[in-house]
C-alpha cells in the first residue's frame, strides 16, 4: 500500500484531475447499475435477472460511495448525482446505450464492468485513502458480477450460432473506447499519476489485457492488436458521446426527485 | 385502526418524521430494555450492551454479533460508533442507523450520537461472532 496523499494539500490541475477520476468512476457504476437493471425483466432465466438486480443494486452502492468521496474535496455530491444534464455524465462509452441483446450485456458484464474494476484496482493501491478504505468492498463484491459474466460469456461463445456472433460484434464494438479509457494518458490523467494516485496507463492497461485475453480470444478476438479509441474528450475524461437521456432521467432520479426525503 | 405502540423518542434527527413517530418496527424494539436508570460506570462498554439489543432489520442477530460494529468511543456525552455494512448498497442502512440512534437516544446519559460508516477491513460473514452463528444455526442459516 502507497503512502497516503493528503488531500486537503492537492490544488489546482491536480484537484480537477481527482474530481474527473471520482466523476468518471462515479457516473460509470451509476450507469453499469442502469444497463444492468435493463435487463433485469428480459434476462435468459429468473436466476440471471436475479443476477442483474443485484448486480444493479452493487453498482448503486458503489456509485454512492464514489460521488460521496466528493466531499473531502469540498463538494457537495447531491447536485452531481441529481442535476447535471446528459452532456456532463463521464461514465463510459459502453454503457451510452442500452444493450439490445443479451449478448452485449455478457459483453458489457465482461469486458466494461471490468474495464471499471481495472481502474478500481489500480486507485484502490493507490495514495488515496478514501480509495484504499473504500474501494477494496467494492471490488470484492464485483468477483460475483466476474463470475456471473465469465461463465455467461464462455457460454455464448462456445455456441456457433447468432449468439456467438452478436458476443463478438458487441465485444468488437466496446473494447477501443475501454481501451481508450483505462488507459487513459492525458494530462489530467498523468497529474494522478504523479500523485500516485493511480498506476500508470501503461500498467492499467497491462492489467486490462491480462483481465480480458482469454476471453475475447474464444470469439476471435486479439486483444494485443486492438487499438484504442483515437478520439477523446478531456473535460471529462471519456471518449466522445453521452449517456442517452432516459437512462440520465433514471441516473439522476428525476421522476422520483418529489419522493426524496434524505 | 389497529393502534401501534411505539417508542417515544425526543431528538429525532430523520426529516420529515414526527418526533414520536418510528417510521419501522425493526431492530428488535419491541424487546428493547428500558432506558437505564444509573448510567454505567464503564460508558464504552454500557454503549456496547445497549447494541446487543439492536438487531439487523432482517436476521434477528445484534448488529455486534453481525460483526458490523468495528468501534465504540465514548467521550463527554458522545457515542462515537464505527459501524460499517454488509453491502455497499444494502437496502436497510437507514433502518440500522435509525435503530441505533433511537436505542442510544432513549438513555438520559448519552447526549448525541456519531455514526462513522466505515468499509476498512470490508465485512465477509467471518466477522459474524460465534454466537451469532450459533443463533443463525437455530434458524436454519448457514454463515
Amino acid at each position: 500500500m502507497s503512502e497516503s496523499l493528503d488531500i486537503s494539500t492537492l490544488e489546482g490541475a491536480r484537484r480537477e484531475a481527482l474530481i474527473r477520476l471520482i466523476i468518471t468512476l462515479a457516473d460509470s457504476k451509476r450507469i453499469l447499475g442502469i444497463r444492468y437493471s435493463d435487463w433485469a425483466l428480459g434476462a435468459p432465466s429468473i436466476e440471471t435477472g436475479v443476477s442483474t438486480s443485484s448486480m444493479t443494486q452493487d453498482e448503486w452502492g458503489h456509485a454512492r460511495l464514489l460521488y460521496a468521496m466528493l466531499k473531502k474535496l469540498g463538494i457537495d455530491p447531491e447536485p452531481v448525482e441529481h442535476d447535471r444534464p446528459g452532456e456532463e455524465f463521464a461514465s463510459i462509452a459502453a454503457l451510452d446505450h442500452e444493450q439490445p441483446d443479451w449478448a452485449g450485456l455478457v459483453a458489457l458484464m465482461t469486458l466494461a464492468d471490468g474495464a471499471v474494476s481495472s481502474v478500481l484496482r489500480s486507485f484502490s493501491t493507490g495514495t488515496l485513502e478514501l480509495a484504499q478504505n473504500r474501494v477494496p468492498k467494492m471490488l470484492a463484491e464485483e468477483e460475483f458480477h466476474e463470475s456471473l459474466g465469465s461463465a455467461w460469456y464462455r457460454r455464448l461463445a462456445a455456441t456457433d450460432g447468432e449468439a456467438r456472433q452478436l458476443l463478438t460484434s458487441a465485444t468488437e464494438a466496446m473494447l477501443p473506447g475501454l481501451l481508450a479509457w483505462v488507459g487513459a494518458d492525458d494530462d489530467a490523467a498523468r497529474h494522478m499519476v504523479d500523485a500516485g494516485v493511480i498506476g500508470p496507463a501503461s500498467e492499467r492497461l497491462t492489467a486490462f489485457r491480462d483481465h480480458v485475453r482469454d476471453f475475447v480470444a474464444l470469439v476471435g478476438v486479439d486483444i494485443d492488436s486492438v487499438e484504442a479509441s483515437a478520439e477523446w474528450d478531456e473535460v471529462r475524461g471519456r471518449t466522445p458521446g453521452r449517456p442517452d437521456e432516459e437512462a440520465c432521467q433514471r441516473a439522476r432520479g428525476d421522476l422520483n426527485r418529489a419522493l426524496l426525503v434524505e | 385502526m389497529s393502534t401501534l405502540s411505539l417508542p417515544v423518542v425526543e431528538h429525532r434527527r430523520h426529516a420529515g418524521l414526527p418526533p414520536a413517530v418510528t417510521s419501522h418496527m425493526s431492530g428488535g424494539r419491541d424487546q428493547w430494555s428500558p432506558p437505564l436508570k444509573e448510567a454505567p460506570a464503564d460508558r464504552v462498554q454500557g454503549t456496547w450492551d445497549l447494541l446487543q439489543e439492536v438487531l439487523d432489520p432482517e436476521i434477528p442477530i445484534s448488529l455486534p454479533e453481525l460483526g458490523l460494529i468495528y468501534g465504540v468511543e465514548f467521550d463527554d456525552g458522545i457515542a462515537r460508533i464505527e459501524l460499517t455494512f454488509t453491502a455497499t448498497a444494502c437496502p436497510c442502512m437507514e433502518f440500522i442507523r435509525e435503530d441505533i440512534t433511537d436505542r442510544l437516544e432513549s438513555e438520559h446519559w448519552i447526549d448525541s450520537i456519531e455514526l462513522i460508516e466505515v468499509w476498512s477491513p470490508p465485512w465477509t460473514s467471518e466477522r459474524i461472532t460465534p454466537e451469532g452463528r450459533a443463533k443463525l444455526k437455530k434458524l436454519g442459516v448457514s454463515a
